[in-house]
């Protein structure tokens, strides 16, 4: 290698060894000391000095004076070790041959390397990245622009400017939109789309007959005013927010009370809540509105998300990484999770943007909201603390019980120990080594007999006493007090915030500035003010300020984001059809002048989420049929125009509440904890605890809506889970539609699915007689919202007809058909 | 079959339709891989690799010293004890004077195939962390696993048959549940279909006992009539068609899968090779057996979990190592070989990569007296087949087997080393997800050459 060195530079190599110290500190200043410096030690390591380089790195020391084939800092910087060093450059070959001429000789070095100053500068200079003009012409960080519907030639299609809109794109490519669907198709459409169940045939004949000329907007303004459609379209919400009533990992405990929050969001919709204001509970709602149980309710958002088993520094830094993320993709639909360690590579998101959200989120902790008065709470301390007392003296009788046997099987324990640890232990206290030490606390702390060993050590006639003691504590354990209802809320510890601060690389060990609470940078001019906290106030204000710069009007990517959902859930793709990332790597609106038109419509009308699907609703778009046609695929098979309706398998959720409504078992009501249908217990075989406590399929207590079903992190609910119900763990807007196998399977043999298949066959004869053309007719208006065609009932008549056995199997079949699982 | 009574769609169209719209249909890697299939066993609870694959001569002469000189020694329940040797003695074996325990005396006499690295090491010493690790390349839960990565790379062989197949212990599954074989955020045809080595293979896979095949063939006939009326109104949509042509797969599946775990077609020499006869190995015996069955009929990943539940019932030996292991080894050892050798005799370990893994490693001091604690700073890990060069060992862990001394290699080196295998650059497969193209191995990783043959 050497002798491939040009001859000045060998001779100035060589030249000057007195002076290799000083290179190599140059080197190492300009190349290294950044990240293990001062500032930041990454991977524990500190290069300023000999002695912390001998020191090294929690991967060890990274200098042997005398020997660059064992130095760590020679091999990562020649590239011949991984993590190749520096990151994304590499040394030039005249700096790698003073590094290794300096450890050759020895690796003398009298300063430290990299002024203090210097390097805090450095850092602080990283921490900036400022937004160019350009970045901010992106177009959705632009302003929303409301520019009036443009002219169409065919007028008479256009019933609201959703159409206009779609209308001038499809005229201008030579499309033609397609015919109106049918009346029954329609309404089906709209129940599964709003309802998420089935429409009956009494109501479809309503329709049909119906020659009012709003007809439609009659049935678009009774399907929004039921709590169903705050079933329905709050599950659209809790994906995003990553809903789930346990919290993950190892324990995978309940969250107590989370189903608070569930119920929260549904009944908001209804209600139709303002979806500022919706948005600005979930962020604040502790702040913006205490004393309401809403309010605190609503902050169960912060509640969501995994439970980690060790609680650490690092762990918070993981949950409020999850909080940013969801936050970033739900309200902003922006990946601001990208900039935790860097500058987002794609988008104009600064690093310190991260670091700002985070210190909005920072002091947040864990406050369960008591939705009971205070004389009650304190009656219930009272009784759980008389409670306790009654159970002293069962359990201090067990105790002395196993006393005698539990001594017995330690000494037999430590019969048992290996030489050396028994020789450990005859060493005097004050004589041990340090391993002596160690090994003598292990002894005497440990215990290593399990309860059974206990219990088996006993005589019958104790075991016997062991066990009437147990038996009475369970009969008084069934009288322990309930606990009061209470919403898993979230608060701080006061109004002076914990300070938290910038992370190079991601890193806890590399703390940068304390960060102030911010926004999206891109987004603003001016840093909005963060309200000051009022003396009272126990909490910083913080979430609230941010709430409030959130869903103000002047922010374009609030209002874009949600009316491109609602948008995406009507018509099955957005109009930004990658709806949490409006950034670089997303897509472009397919009708931007609609999407901002809608944006602004959205906050005229008070942020009413009705509203807004009113006007999608009774637009002639909407409206139309979903069958083929083949010219307009041959332009857009994509169907990004809009040119018909889609057809589309609807979710897992919908599948099971339809086949439970047509089958006339299902229990619509609303609310409440969560249930647990049945699931093969080999699919989630216990560990530490987790368990799912299944009903039987034929237990009519399950049969709620899908909603409702307790939804576990670690054991899905396989009937949901193979129709991409998501995992509830990451922020999902919008779900896989996969089409395999095991959905067939599930369909075909599930004992539940049989079973409901079984009620449809019982609710056919009980309410269609004997008569199997009724029965045929019934089933098909019931599942399908249509008569049967005569090649359907030919085809159904064949398969019934002397077999009143396969009924059932009938009922099985339109289950598992096309038309029930698809939008129509 | 069932397309033949669907009257308006020819069959032909539909079988070809099964090839190109499945989302599982065959694929091609980036470059030509050796291995077509990899079966993962997982060692759960974490193995100690100072008592199997990675000898410590040190902890004898310094039996019950205090470990000093490593940092702060991080333990995750109890109080840290001195330097605990192994009970087990290490002889060399096979031609390249491999180190192996009498823990593994099957597995030893097969060094010669295998690759080791002893210097893996993980981040987390909690298990659903280390086992999403292991499984995921993150921590977190909520990616696709190893599973999915390879069957969303190249699809899979056989139709009929789950493409992507978990095996639990009998006693339990493992700390983290189903997010442990989950397809995060990838598509449902990606996850994990849990297989049953006793009974019905597949939850839901046995028709009803009353639903004869005759009377299941009625039905799919009735349903077969009622999917082709609707498809009419959309003839060019395929993915009506596609869903229609789940339900051959899924009645094919009914058999099929039956077929794959029917061991009794084995013959007694095999049964017996896999230790079927004997009652310590028999459970995990089956699962070897059936993860060959599984591949030889066109499964593309196999994943094996030894141990269930917690502690004793799986590899974590916080106490009374030399009985927790000691068991686990028993059941697990003949087995393994078994595999080995089954697969090399029939030309499938060529194809065929087998990982031997845990979630992490253990301590070289004693915990309780008699155990070991949890210790992710490095750990021993094998492969075998697939295009692994046997007989080696990559790296090296200090001389207590506490941390990584030289070559340390971390998760995301394993899987890309395992998508090289199967011909992929593990940097170019990605699936795109919120923004970024997402990769099993992050933001890192590179294959481990020393082990590729």
């Amino acid at each position: 290698m050497l002798l491939r060195l040009s001859v000045p530079l060998l001779a100035a190599v060589s030249a000057f060894a007195d002076d290799l110290p000083r290179q190599t500190a140059e080197i190492l200043a300009a190349n290294c000391i950044a990240c293990h410096g001062s500032a930041m030690k990454m991977g524990g390591l500190d290069l300023r000095t000999r002695e912390a380089m001998l020191k090294g790195g929690t991967r060890g020391p990274v200098l042997v004076p005398g020997d660059h084939t064992k130095s760590a800092l020679y091999l990562h910087a020649a590239h011949d070790a991984q993590p190749a060093m520096p990151p994304g450059k590499k040394l030039q070959d005249w700096q790698l041959t003073v590094l290794r001429r300096w450890i050759g000789t020895g690796a003398p070095l009298d300063r430290e390397i990299g002024g203090a100053t210097d390097a805090k500068s450095a850092m602080a200079a990283m921490e900036e990245r400022p937004i160019t003009e350009q970045e901010r012409q992106f177009w959705s960080f632009q302003p929303v622009k409301r520019v009036a519907p443009p002219a169409v030639k065919n007028k008479a299609w256009v019933r609201t400017p959703v159409d206009a809109f779609l209308l001038a794109s499809m005229e201008a490519k030579g499309l033609k939109p397609s015919p109106e669907a049918s009346r029954r198709a329609l309404i089906r459409r709209a129940y599964l789309d709003l309802w998420g169940l089935p429409v009956w045939p009494n109501e479809i004949e309503e329709f049909v007959n119906d020659k009012r000329p709003d007809a439609w907007e009659r049935v678009v303004d009774r399907l929004l005013e039921s709590k169903h459609y705050g079933e329905r379209w709050g599950r659209h919400w809790l994906d995003l927010v990553r809903y789930a009533d346990s919290g993950g990992f190892e324990y995978d405990r309940d969250i107590r009370n989370a189903w608070r929050f569930r119920d929260w969001v549904i009944d908001a919709l209804h209600k139709d809540m303002p979806y500022d204001r919706f948005v600005r509970l979930q962020l604040a709602g502790d702040e913006i509105a205490p004393e309401d149980p809403g309010a605190q309710t609503a902050t169960g958002f912060y509640r969501l998300g995994l439970e980690h088993n060790v609680k650490s520094e690092l762990t918070r830094v993981e949950e409020l990484d999850d909080l940013i993320q969801i936050t970033g993709n739900s309200f902003l639909g922006v990946t601001i999770g990208c900039a935790r360690c860097h500058n987002h590579k794609f988008d104009p998101i600064p690093q310190k943007d991260y670091y700002r959200l985070q210190a909005v989120f920072y002091n947040t902790k864990d406050a369960d909201f008591p939705l009971v008065d205070e004389a009650t709470l304190a009656r219930h301390k009272e009784a759980t603390k008389a409670f306790e007392k009654r159970l002293e003296p069962q359990k201090k009788a067990i105790e002395e019980l196993e006393k005698p046997y539990r001594d017995l099987l330690t000494s037999r324990e430590r019969d048992k120990l290996p030489p050396y640890m028994k020789d450990a232990l005859a060493v005097p206290v004050e004589k041990r080594t340090e391993g002596q030490k160690l090994i003598a606390i292990q002894v005497e702390k440990t215990r290593n007999f399990s309860a059974d060993d206990v219990i088996n050590a006993m005589t019958p006639e104790d075991r016997r006493k062991r066990d009437e003691l147990l038996d009475q504590i369970k009969e008084i354990e069934k009288q322990r007090p309930e606990p009061p209802a209470a919403a898993a809320a979230v608060g701080e510890g006061g109004r002076v915030p914990e300070p938290s601060y910038f992370l190079h690389r991601g890193s806890t060990d590399s703390k940068g500035s304390v960060m102030k609470p911010g926004v999206l940078s891109v987004l603003v001019r001016e840093e909005p003010a963060f309200p000051e906290p009022p003396a009272s106030a126990k909490s910083s204000y913080r979430r609230k300020g941010y709430a409030e710069w959130l869903t103000a009007p002047s922010n374009p990517l609030f209002a874009r984001v949600m009316v491109n959902r609602i948008w995406q859930h009507h018509f099955g793709e957005g109009i930004v059809r990658t709806p949490s990332n409006f950034g670089k790597t997303g897509e472009r609106p397919t009708h931007p002048e609609l999407l901002d038109w809608l944006a602004s419509e959205f906050v005229a009308r008070g942020w009413s989420l009705k509203a807004m699907h009113r006007l999608m609703l009774t637009s002639s778009a909407y409206r139309q049929a979903s069958g083929d046609i083949a010219a307009n695929n041959a332009v857009d098979a994509e169907n990004r125009l809009v040119w018909r309706m889609p057809r589309q398998r609807i979710e897992g959720e919908i599948i099971r509440d339809q086949i439970l409504a047509v089958a006339g078992r299902l229990d619509s009501a609303a609310g409440g904890p969560g249930v647990h249908p049945f699931i093969d217990p080999s699919l989630y075989q216990g560990s530490s605890g987790r368990t799912w406590p299944g009903k039987k399929d034929s237990d009519a207590s399950t049969w709620r809506r899908s909603v409702y079903v307790h939804s576990k992190r670690t054991i899905p609910l396989p009937m949901l889970e193979v129709f991409d119900k998501p995992d509830a763990i990451t922020h999902c807007a919008r779900r896989n539609r996969s089409t395999i196998a095991p959905q067939a399977l599930i369909l075909m043999n599930n004992s539940f699915v049989r079973l409901q298949a079984g009620e449809f066959a019982r609710r056919l004869e009980r309410e269609a007689g004997r008569d199997l053309s009724k029965q045929v007719d019934l089933a098909f208006s019931l599942a399908y919202g249509r008569a049967p065609s005569p090649a359907e009932r030919t085809a159904a008549h064949r398969f019934l007809e002397g077999k009143p056995e396969a009924l059932s199997d009938f009922c099985q079949a339109l289950f598992n058909s096309n038309e029930f699982v698809y939008t129509p | 079959m069932l397309w033949k009574a669907g009257g308006g769609i020819a069959g032909l169209a539909l079988t070809d339709l099964l090839a190109a719209e499945s989302p599982l249909a065959p694929k091609k890697p980036h470059f030509a891989g050796k291995a077509k299939a990899v079966i993962s066993i997982f060692c759960y609870g974490g193995v100690s690799q100072m008592d199997s694959f990675d000898p410590k001569p040190e902890l004898y002469r310094r039996r019950g010293e205090a470990m000093t000189g490593k940092g702060e020694v991080v333990v995750s329940q109890g109080n840290p004890g001195g330097f605990m040797p192994s009970p087990w003695e290490f002889r060399k074996h096979g031609q390249c004077g491999m180190d192996v325990s009498a823990l593994f005396p099957n597995v030893a006499q097969l060094v010669d195939d295998i690759g080791f690295i002893r210097s893996m090491y993980a981040v987390s010493n909690d298990h659903a962390p280390a086992l999403f690790q292991m499984n995921t390349g993150s921590i977190l839960p909520g990616n696709p696993s190893m599973g999915s990565w390879a069957t969303y790379g190249l699809g899979t062989q056989n139709q009929s048959l789950p493409a992507y197949i978990v095996f639990t212990d009998p006693r339990g599954g493992p700390i983290g549940g189903a997010p442990n074989w989950g397809n995060g955020y990838m598509p449902a045809a990606y996850q994990g279909t849990q297989f049953r080595s006793t009974g019905d293979p597949i939850v839901d896979l046995k028709p009803a006992s009353d639903m004869t095949p005759e009377r299941q063939r009625r039905w799919l006939d009735l349903l077969a009539k009622l999917n082709t009326e609707h498809a009419q109104k959309n003839p060019e949509d395929t993915e009506l068609s596609a869903r229609i042509a789940t339900y051959e797969l899924a009645f094919r599946m009914q058999t099929e899968a039956l077929e794959a775990a029917a061991l009794d077609k084995e013959s007694a020499a095999t049964r017996k090779l896999y230790g079927l006869e004997d009652k310590t190995t028999e459970y995990f015996g089956r699962q070897c057996l059936l993860a060959r069955r599984l591949v030889e009929r066109g499964v593309r990943f196999v994943q094996l979990y030894s141990g269930g539940g917690n502690f004793q019932t799986s590899w974590d030996a916080h106490w009374d190592i030399e009985y927790n292991h000691g068991l686990h080894a028993k059941e697990t050892d003949a087995p393994i070989a078994g595999l080995l050798r089954d697969l090399k005799s029939r030309g499938l370990l060529d194809s065929t990569l087998v990982l031997w893994h845990g979630e992490f490693g253990r301590m070289p001091i004693s915990q309780r007296m008699s155990g070991r604690d949890h210790n992710p700073h490095a750990f021993t890990v094998w492969m075998a087949g697939g295009g692994v060069k046997g007989g080696v060992a990559v790296g090296q862990s200090d001389e207590f087997g506490y941390k990584v001394a030289e070559n340390g290699k971390s998760i995301n080196d394993l899987h890309a080393t395992m998508l090289h295998l199967l011909g992929f650059n593990h940097e170019k497969l990605t699936y795109f997800h919120n923004g970024r193209h997402m990769r099993l191995t992050d933001v890192s990783g590179n294959v481990i050459k020393d082990l590729v043959a």
